[in-house]
C-alpha cells in the first residue's frame, strides 16, 4: 500500500515537473506529445479520482455516474469516485474540507466560489493545461474570461462546463386565452401581471421570489432595467442608482395587490409550485427548472422567455452565472484529474450532460446538436448570449462578503422592502454601502502588497 | 370521579383526547403516504387529491435505487446499532454513579455534561472534521460512531442517573446481602427495574443518530458510505425538487423507527410489571 | 481529580445513607464509572468547543483568510454596541423556546397521561403517539411546507373546504402567523420526547402510591398534583432543562419554513450565527456571538437548577 503511494507520487512527480517544462518551453511538438499520445502511450497504474458534485439529486447523479462511466470506459486505468453532496450544504462542506485540508482530486463549484477558494490556497490554475487542451478552442470564451477576471491573481481555476440564464417561464396559453402579448420590455412585463390577474380562478400574473434566494433575483431584475454595470467609473456602485430605486420600488409595490401574499418567504420550490399548480402566469427562474414544469404542466402550454430588455432593446445577463469544474492542490494526480475536467468538457459529454440537466452548454460544437435545437429553453438561452449586443455586468464575487451582504442584507431586505418597513431607496442605499464598504476593505488590503 | 356516569367520564377524559391526539399525530403522516403514492405531477396538481388517484410505487423505486438508498440504509443501521450500544454502556455506568455515589467533582461533571449541549453542533463541524482527520477516521463509520456517542451520553447520563434514582435502593442492598456483588446486583436486580428506562434511552440514541444530517454529511466524504438523512436530503435541491421520492424515501426510513417504537412501547410498561414480580 | 479528599465526601455521605458498608468500598467506583463517557466528552467535545472560545478571540473569516488575525475583544464589543441583529434575534430565540418548551410540556405530560391508562390497542396508539419524534428534519420540513402552503397547501384546501377562510391564507408570510405555524410543526414533533419521558418515568412510579391515594378516594386532580407530580418532577426539571437548551439551538423547521423571514421576524439568535457563521463563513464573529449564548444557557441552567431545587426532595 505504502510502496504503491509512493510509485504514484513519483509518477506524479515527473509528470507534473514535465508539464512544467512544457509550459516554459511551450514548444508545439512536445504539447502535442503530452495531450495526444499519453491516454495510449501510458497503461498507467490504476488511478482514483474523487469527484464531488455539488448539486446531487435522483436527477443529477444518475447523470454524473453516466458520465463517469463513459470516462472511465476511455480511460480505464482510471477510476472515479463520485460523492454526491446535497445542494444546500454543499458550500459548507467545501468550507469543512478546505479548512481540514481534506479535499477531493476535482469538485464541481459555482463560479462565485471560485475567488474564495482559490485565495485560500486550495484550488490548482489551470491555465496552462487548458491553453495546451483541444477544449480551449471550443469553450465560450465569455465565460473562460469571467472566470479569470474575478480572481485575485487571474488566473483560472474554473472550466465551466454549464451555463445558466435568468429568464421568465409564462403560461403561453394563457397569454393566448387573455390576448396578451409576450412582455419584450419591462413595461410590458408588468402590464402584462396586471392583464393576466384573474381573482374568478385564482390567477395571479406573476409571482415574487422573496424567500431564500431572492437577492440574486433582484440583483438580476435591476440590472436587467437599468442596463448598468456593477460600478461606475470612479469605482462607486450603481446598486442605489435612481434608475434601481425607481425599479425595485415598481417591482415590489406589486406585492400583495397583484401577487400572491405568501411571495415574501417564497424560495425555489414554493415559486416553482406557484407556477406549476397553475397559479401564475410568470415566473422568474432559468433553464433549469423546465424538469419541474414539464412534469406537471402539458407540452405547449409553458415555454421560456428572455428577461425583458433595458430601454435600449438590450439583453442583459449575469457574468459568472455557470458551474465549473475546479481541482484543488492537494491532488496527487494532477494529470488524471485534468483528463476528467477536459473529458466532461468535450462535445459528447457536455451535451449529454446539459440535455438531461437543462443547463445551457459552454461547448460550441453542441449548439448544432438536435436536441439543442429542438429545446426551446435552452436554444433561448443561447440566443441571449450569442447575441453580440448582450450586456454581461460583473458582480464583485471576489468581496469575501459578497455572497453573506446578500444573504444577510439584501434577503432580509426584500422582505423589509415588500412589507413596507423599509422603502426602495432605503433598502438600495444600505445594500450600497455593505457593497462599498466591503469594496474600500479589500482594496486597501491588497493595495498594500 | 369528574362525571358520575362512568361511560361518559371514560369518553371524555380518556377516548376523546385519544381520538384528537391521534388525529393530529397522523394527519401529516397521512399526508406524507399519500404523497408517496402520487406521481411526481400530481402531488402540486389541484385540486387536491386526498387519496391519491394514479396510485404509483414509483418514487419507491426511484429512492431505492437511484440514489443508493440500500447502502444508505444498511449504513445507518450500522452507526445507529453500534452507538445505542455504546451508549447504553457508558450511560448506565455513569448514570449510575450520578444516581448512586457522592463523589468529589460530581457537580462539576454535571455541569460539563450540561455544557456540552450549549454550543450550536455546526460551529464543531470543522474542529470535529479536524480530529477525525487525524485519526484518520474520515468517511469511517466509527467517526460518526464515536461523535454520535460523545453528543448523547450528556443527556443519556442525565436520563439514565433518573431512571436509577427511582430504583428503591433498598431493593439493591438487599440483594447485596444476599451474596450478590455489585455487578451481579446490577444486572439481577437493578437490570430488570431499568429496562424501561434503558429501552427509552436507546429509543433516543438510535432516533438521533438515524436522523442526524450535518454531522453525516461532514464527516463522510464517500457516497457509499452516507448515511440515509444525507440522501435524503438530496431530494431537495434547487431546480430539483423530489417531494414524491422524498416522501417515499422517508417512508422507508420510518419503517426502522416505528417497528423500534412498536418494540419500546411494550417494554416500556412490562418493564416495571416484569421487575416487580421477578 | 483529588481523590484524597474524597474520603471526607465520603464521612458526609455515610450520614445521609443508612448502609456504610456500600460506601467504604472505595470511592474510586465512581470515577470508574464515569471514566469512558469522560474520555469521550473531553477527546471529542471538548476540543471543538474550545476552538469556539479560541475563535471568539479571533477575527476567523474562512473566505478572508487576508484579514484574519488576533482581535482581543472587538467581537464582544460589536454584539453588545453596533449589532442590530442581536437583540431582536435573542428576543425570538426567547419566545421560540419559552412556547415550545411550554406547550410541548403540557401536551406531553397530558399524552403520557393518556398513554399510562389501559385500553384497548394501547401498544398501537402509543406506537404511533411517538412516531412524529422518529421523523427526520428533512422530511418534517418538507411535509410542513407542503402542509402549509398558500396555493397547493392541504391546510388551506380542509379550511376552504370547511368555510373557515374565504381565500387561501399565506401562513408563512405574515409575522405572527409564520411564527405560530413552526410553532404548531415544531410542537407536533417534540411532544413526543416529553411523552416517552415522562411515560418511562410514569412507570417507574411504584404501584402501592397510586394504590395509597385511590384507597384515600383522593381525586383525579389532587392524585396528580399530590402523588404524581412530585414522583416526576426530577424528570420534568432535567428533561425541560435539556429541552430549553436544544429547542435554543434548534433551527431546522425554522429555517426550511420561513428562512428567519419575513424580514428577521423570525430569526432566532442561532439561526443568525448559523446565517453568519456556516452560510458567511464568519466564524470569528460568529463564534463570539456562541459564546454569548453559551453564557446565557449557563447562567440560565444554574438559575433553574437553583430555584427548581432540583435532586431535593
Amino acid at each position: 500500500m505504502y510502496k504503491k503511494k509512493l510509485t504514484t507520487t513519483a509518477l506524479a512527480l515527473t509528470v507534473a515537473s514535465s508539464m512544467f517544462l512544457t509550459a516554459c518551453g511551450g514548444s508545439s511538438t512536445e504539447e502535442k506529445a503530452s495531450t495526444e499520445k499519453k491516454p495510449a502511450a501510458k497503461t498507467d497504474e490504476p488511478v482514483t479520482l474523487t469527484f464531488w458534485d455539488e448539486n446531487a439529486g435522483p436527477a443529477r447523479t444518475p447523470v454524473w455516474e453516466e458520465v463517469i462511466k463513459r470516462f472511465e470506459a476511455k480511460y480505464p486505468n482510471i477510476t472515479v469516485e463520485y460523492v454526491g453532496i446535497p445542494n444546500a450544504s454543499a458550500k459548507s462542506k467545501y468550507d469543512a474540507a478546505i479548512a481540514a485540508e481534506d479535499t477531493p482530486d476535482v469538485g464541481s463549484m459555482q463560479t462565485t466560489w471560485l475567488p474564495e477558494f482559490s485565495i485560500r490556497g486550495a484550488l490548482k490554475p489551470l491555465d496552462s493545461y487548458y491553453k495546451k487542451s483541444e477544449v480551449s478552442k471550443k469553450l465560450n470564451e465569455g465565460a473562460i474570461n469571467v472566470n479569470k477576471e474575478i480572481t485575485q491573481d487571474k488566473k483560472l481555476y474554473g472550466i465551466p462546463y454549464a451555463q445558466n440564464l435568468d429568464a421568465l417561464w409564462i403560461r403561453s396559453d394563457w397569454f393566448e386565452q387573455a390576448g396578451v402579448k409576450e412582455p419584450k420590455t419591462w413595461d410590458d412585463f408588468f402590464t402584462d401581471i396586471e392583464k393576466l390577474r384573474d381573482p374568478a380562478q385564482n390567477r395571479y400574473g406573476f409571482t415574487i421570489r422573496g424567500g431564500a434566494g431572492a437577492s440574486f433575483t433582484i440583483q438580476r431584475a435591476m440590472f436587467a432595467y437599468s442596463g448598468l454595470d456593477y460600478f461606475d467609473k470612479n469605482g462607486k456602485t450603481n446598486i442605489n442608482d435612481p434608475k434601481h430605486v425607481e425599479f425595485v420600488e415598481k417591482y415590489f409595490s406589486y406585492y400583495d395587490k397583484w401577487t400572491p401574499k405568501s411571495d415574501i418567504t417564497n424560495g425555489y420550490k414554493e415559486m416553482t409550485a406557484a407556477f406549476d399548480t397553475g397559479v401564475v402566469a410568470m415566473v422568474h427562474h432559468n433553464p433549469g427548472s423546465y424538469g419541474e414544469h414539464s412534469k406537471a404542466l402539458p407540452a405547449g402550454t409553458y415555454k421560456m422567455i428572455p428577461l425583458p430588455t433595458t430601454d435600449k432593446g438590450q439583453y442583459v445577463a449575469e457574468g459568472g452565472n455557470a458551474v465549473n469544474l475546479g481541482m484543488f492542490k492537494s491532488t496527487k494526480h494532477p494529470d488524471e484529474a485534468w483528463k476528467f475536467i477536459e473529458f466532461v468538457n468535450s462535445a459528447d459529454a457536455q451535451s449529454y450532460w446539459n440535455e438531461q440537466t437543462g443547463q445551457i452548454p459552454t461547448n460550441k460544437d453542441v449548439l448544432d446538436d438536435d436536441w439543442v435545437q429542438n429545446a426551446q429553453h435552452i436554444k433561448v438561452a443561447f440566443e441571449v448570449y450569442n447575441n453580440p449586443k448582450t450586456k454581461i455586468y460583473m458582480p464583485p464575487f471576489y468581496l469575501p462578503d459578497y455572497r453573506s451582504i446578500l444573504d444577510t442584507i439584501v434577503d432580509p431586505g426584500v422582505q423589509s422592502v415588500m412589507s413596507g418597513k423599509m422603502t426602495a431607496k432605503e433598502f438600495l442605499d444600505q445594500w450600497a454601502k455593505a457593497i462599498e464598504d466591503s469594496k474600500a476593505k479589500y482594496d486597501k488590503t491588497f493595495s498594500k502588497k | 370521579m369528574l362525571f358520575n356516569n362512568k361511560k361518559v367520564d371514560k369518553l371524555l377524559t380518556m377516548y376523546l383526547p385519544i381520538t384528537f391526539m391521534l388525529c393530529f399525530t397522523i394527519f401529516p403522516l397521512y399526508w406524507t403516504v399519500n404523497t408517496a403514492f402520487k406521481p411526481e405531477g400530481d402531488i402540486i396538481k389541484r385540486p387536491l387529491q386526498y387519496l391519491p388517484a394514479h396510485p404509483t410505487i414509483d418514487n419507491f423505486v426511484n429512492a431505492w435505487t437511484n440514489i443508493g438508498f440500500a447502502t444508505f440504509f444498511k449504513n445507518s443501521a450500522i452507526v445507529g446499532v453500534t452507538a445505542v450500544i455504546v451508549v447504553l454502556v457508558c450511560s448506565t455506568l455513569s448514570g449510575y454513579a450520578l444516581a448512586r455515589y457522592q463523589f468529589k467533582g460530581k457537580r462539576a461533571f454535571m455541569l460539563m455534561l450540561l455544557c456540552t449541549q450549549f454550543i450550536p453542533r455546526a460551529m464543531m463541524i470543522i474542529p470535529l472534521f479536524i480530529i477525525f482527520k487525524n485519526l484518520g477516521l474520515i468517511s469511517s463509520p466509527l467517526s460518526l460512531i464515536i461523535t454520535y456517542s460523545a453528543v448523547e451520553i450528556p443527556f443519556t447520563t442525565i436520563l439514565m442517573s433518573g431512571f436509577i434514582a427511582n430504583v428503591p435502593k433498598e431493593l439493591e442492598e438487599a440483594a447485596m446481602i444476599d451474596g450478590c456483588n455489585k455487578l451481579q446486583s446490577l444486572r439481577h436486580v437493578v437490570f430488570p427495574l431499568l429496562l424501561p428506562g434503558i429501552v427509552a434511552t436507546g429509543v433516543f440514541t438510535f432516533i438521533y443518530t438515524w436522523n442526524e444530517f450535518l454531522i453525516a454529511l461532514m464527516l463522510t466524504n464517500k457516497q457509499d458510505k452516507f448515511t440515509l438523512p444525507v440522501g435524503l436530503s438530496s431530494m431537495m435541491g434547487e431546480f430539483n425538487v423530489n417531494y414524491g421520492a422524498l416522501a417515499a424515501g422517508s417512508v422507508i426510513a420510518l419503517i426502522p423507527a416505528i417497528l423500534l417504537f412498536a418494540y419500546a412501547q411494550k417494554h416500556l410498561v412490562n418493564g416495571m410489571g416484569g421487575a416487580v414480580k421477578g | 481529580m483529588d481523590l484524597s479528599s474524597g474520603v471526607t465526601e465520603t464521612s458526609i455521605e455515610s450520614k445521609k445513607t443508612v448502609k456504610k458498608k456500600k460506601i467504604n468500598k472505595g470511592n474510586l467506583t465512581p470515577y470508574l464509572f464515569i471514566l469512558p463517557s469522560l474520555i469521550l466528552i473531553i477527546g471529542f467535545l471538548f476540543y471543538p468547543i474550545g476552538t469556539v472560545f479560541y475563535y471568539s478571540l479571533q477575527n476567523y473569516d474562512i473566505a478572508a483568510p487576508f484579514y484574519n488575525g488576533f482581535a482581543g475583544l472587538d467581537n464582544f464589543k460589536t454584539i453588545f454596541t453596533e449589532d442590530k441583529m442581536f437583540l431582536p434575534s435573542l428576543l425570538n430565540s426567547l419566545k421560540w423556546v419559552v412556547s415550545e418548551v411550554g406547550l410541548q410540556l403540557v401536551f406531553g405530560m397530558i399524552v403520557a397521561l393518556l398513554l399510562n391508562q389501559t385500553f384497548k390497542l394501547r401498544g398501537l396508539v402509543r406506537a404511533i403517539a411517538f412516531i412524529p419524534w422518529a421523523i427526520s428534519g428533512v422530511l418534517a420540513s418538507s411535509m410542513w411546507s407542503l402542509i402549509f402552503n398558500e396555493h397547493m397547501g392541504v391546510l388551506n384546501d380542509l379550511l376552504l373546504k370547511l368555510g373557515l377562510v374565504n381565500e387561501p391564507q399565506a401562513f408563512l408570510a405574515g409575522t405572527t402567523t409564520a411564527f405560530t405555524a413552526v410553532i404548531l410543526a415544531e410542537m407536533w414533533r417534540g411532544i413526543p420526547f416529553f411523552a416517552i419521558t415522562l411515560l418511562a418515568s410514569l412507570q417507574s412510579i411504584p404501584t402501592e402510591l397510586y394504590e395509597a391515594s385511590k384507597v384515600d378516594g383522593a381525586s383525579r386532580w389532587k392524585t396528580f398534583i399530590y402523588v404524581i407530580l412530585p414522583q416526576l418532577k426530577n424528570t420534568i426539571v432535567l428533561t425541560t432543562l435539556l429541552r430549553v437548551v436544544w429547542e435554543f439551538n434548534n433551527v431546522d423547521l425554522l429555517f426550511n419554513l420561513t428562512g428567519g423571514g419575513p424580514a428577521h421576524s423570525t430569526t432566532t439568535l442561532t439561526m443568525y450565527i448559523a446565517d453568519l457563521a456556516v452560510h458567511g463563513s464568519n466564524f470569528g464573529y460568529g463564534s463570539a456571538l456562541t459564546v454569548v449564548s453559551f453564557g446565557i444557557l449557563l447562567i440560565f441552567a444554574m438559575i433553574y437548577l437553583k430555584l427548581s431545587r432540583y435532586e431535593k426532595e
